[in-house]
């Protein structure tokens, strides 16, 4: 994948691009996107994919004030009609998950196909009980041991990564706190218009998913007229990191067929 | 010079076994390790610390921090409102509620209002931006909090201020469409606001303003570095020299009879440091929007590169601490009258002076007869002297 930049709105997005044909926008999860990571790139086999990372992101700066999901859903929109080509297939990771659901509620007049993956953004248990494991209130081992399928290969090291990266992974997490810390990753009124998204959606979930398990992604599935779901093995909350080339043929049979 | 007392109401009575397995003694304890009956006692205990203080001349702070051994004084304004009843001759800072916790700081204004009328003009009003653990106990997001506590200042500044009939306000985080105290603030325009903080960022915004600035268990060397920020941006702003007045130093101070007596029972007022400090992760070093990102890097290794040079949050500097330490770094004043008196003037006069010395009397397993010891000691036998020697 190349990284390249992208003005959109005014705001100067860090993007990944890769591949041709149909557009196919891809939006990262509780973490940004790498230009060396394995999902886009094999995604990128099947259409012209633009990656952008989020403002607070990775290497996207957030403007002043831009600090609201209601930010985050708009400038996804802008997106959408600015990614060159025809019908869009909009993918979204976890926490940009459920700015894809959010979008595709409102639809889009280039939205032709949407695709979740281990998606946040709904409430669904009783009062008591989080459906979302609390990644800024549990002990960081608690949260690796939810999160990943096999957390010794796949969780990060800090000791092991580069300044870079670490500096990367805390502004994420700045950014994903600010935007989603209240509800916790949720939106209380997102459950009610699920129901509008009116394009054909696959919802796809890691089997060993502890962050949001996959009683709640068959429930999140179940909201969305005609939504396929289907589980993935040995993944945890990340199948594009734990098994990105299965996740890509999912994806692949749902865009073919 | 005016003193300060500061006393945080401290549960230590947990099992040690237990803080030790702990991973945050502040937040995550069970509530069943609390009795409510030793509770009660020192709350009252540390009611009548109070009252002495009343009676000897020495001005109270009021405190608050959350669910945690470290303070038990979450409810701050029913603390200042029993004090604003209770005591008759000597200021009372209360610093202070911690506003970016709260929704509402009409409601802070409110309180403040009604304490400062209760007070016939006794209040002084301290912010604090708190952080850590009381983000998860206060449900409030760690980023954008310095965000919210300057809005908030702004508005409870203007809600004290206004005598005009309803006022609105619709700012970035708070919005009210009817604001009018009663009862209006005693003190007018409003009674005079401190801020606790090291961070010279923050110290610079309160010289903008001249607030006063506190500056707590930072040291001679932390503590000039934001009295210094605090000086500049006066400079910078055109703005007038600010007064000795606008500055207060604090420190663990135990007057005892003899050194030995005073450093034997203040070395007690470290349990503060050496137990109460200690805070999950998720509540500490992986907090958003604690630090910049750039300083991730030496904050999330376990251990450090070679030629990394570690820049530790103030508060990690301090855990683990013997008194000699304590008073070597002076953080703490503890000896004998004459003792104290010399350690307090060498800070004084190592950072060019200051107007307000909060002392922490009492901490940990220090007790209640101990407490009042201390505080009649250095009423008697060190204000005087201290008063002298910065007169003028």
């Amino acid at each position: 994948m190349k990284t390249e930049r992208l003005t959109v709105h005014g705001i100067d997005l860090e993007v990944f691009r890769g591949g041709s044909g149909d557009p196919i926008v891809l939006l990262h999860g509780m973490r940004s996107l790498s230009a060396d990571a394995r999902f886009p790139a094999l995604l990128s086999a099947h259409g012209a994919v633009t990656a952008p990372s989020l403002p607070g992101f990775g290497d996207t700066a957030r403007p002043k004030d831009f600090d609201t999901i209601y930010d985050l859903v708009h400038l996804t929109r802008a997106i959408l009609d600015a990614v060159p080509g025809g019908d869009i297939t909009l993918v979204g990771l976890s926490f940009g998950g459920w700015i894809a659901a959010e979008v595709a509620a409102g639809g889009h007049p280039r939205l032709k196909r949407l695709v979740l993956v281990d998606p946040v953004g709904i409430k669904i248990s009783d009062r008591q009980t989080a459906d979302i494991l609390d990644v800024f209130n549990r002990s960081p081992a608690e949260v690796r041991a939810a999160e990943w399928h096999n957390p010794d290969r796949y969780a990060p090291d800090f000791d092991e990564m580069e300044d870079g990266g670490i500096i990367r992974h805390a502004r994420d997490w700045d950014a994903l706190c600010l935007y989603g810390w209240h509800p916790y990753l949720y939106n209380p009124r997102l459950k009610d218009w699920l129901g509008r998204i009116a394009v054909p959606t696959l919802v796809v979930w890691g089997e060993s998913d502890g962050i949001v398990t996959p009683v709640y992604g068959r429930a999140f599935a179940g909201l969305i007229p005609g939504a396929r779901f289907e589980t993935i093995a040995n993944a945890g909350h990340h199948p594009d990191v734990e098994q990105p080339e299965e996740l890509t043929r999912s994806i692949a049979a749902f865009v073919g067929g | 010079m005016q003193l300060w007392f500061h006393n945080e109401n401290t549960y230590p009575f947990v099992p040690k076994e237990v803080l030790d397995a702990a991973d945050s003694v502040r937040a995550s304890l069970p509530g069943r390790l609390l009795d409510p009956k030793i509770a009660a006692d020192l709350f009252h205990e540390c009611m009548d610390e109070s009252l002495l203080c009343d009676d000897v001349g020495i001005n109270i702070v009021s405190i608050e921090h959350h669910s945690g051994i470290n303070s038990l004084y979450g409810a701050s304004p029913i603390i200042l409102g029993a004090l604003a009843r209770q005591t008759r001759n000597v200021r009372i800072l209360s610093q202070g509620t911690l506003i970016s916790l709260r929704n509402d700081p009409v409601r802070v204004a409110e309180e403040y209002a009604t304490a400062d009328v209760m007070l016939r003009g006794r209040l002084d009003i301290g912010f604090v931006k708190s952080g850590d653990s009381e983000m998860a106990s206060n449900n409030a997001n760690p980023v954008g909090n310095l965000e919210r506590f300057w809005e908030a200042i702004d508005l409870i500044t203007a809600a004290l201020k206004n005598q005009d009939g309803p006022m609105r306000w619709e700012g970035k985080h708070y919005a009210h469409r009817h604001i009018n105290l009663w009862p209006r603030p005693y003190q007018q325009p409003h009674p005079p606001m401190w801020a606790a903080t090291g961070d010279p960022d923050t110290s610079r915004e309160l010289g903008r303003r001249g607030m006063v600035n506190s500056v707590v268990l930072r040291g001679i060397e932390g503590t000039k570095r934001a009295w210094n920020a605090y000086r500049e941006a006066r400079v910078e702003a055109g703005l007038p020299e600010a007064p000795l007045d606008r500055f207060a130093y604090a420190a663990f101070v135990y007057v005892g009879d003899t050194d030995e007596e005073g450093i034997e029972v203040g070395s007690k007022l470290l349990w503060f440091l050496n137990t109460s400090l200690k805070q999950a992760p998720q509540f500490s070093k992986f907090l958003p929007g604690r630090m910049p990102a750039e300083m991730a890097p030496q904050v999330y290794r376990t251990k450090p590169r070679p030629g990394e040079t570690r820049v530790a949050r103030p508060a990690d500097g301090l855990i683990g601490m013997t008194a000699e330490q304590a008073i070597q770094r002076q953080i703490m004043f503890a000896g004998n009258p004459d003792t104290v008196f010399k350690q307090i003037m060498a800070a004084y006069d190592a950072l060019g002076g200051f107007g307000h010395l909060i002392f922490i009397g009492r901490s940990g397993y220090l007790t209640h007869m101990e407490a009042e010891k201390g505080i009649r000691m250095l009423a008697k036998e060190v204000l005087p002297r201290v008063r002298e020697a910065t007169r003028g």
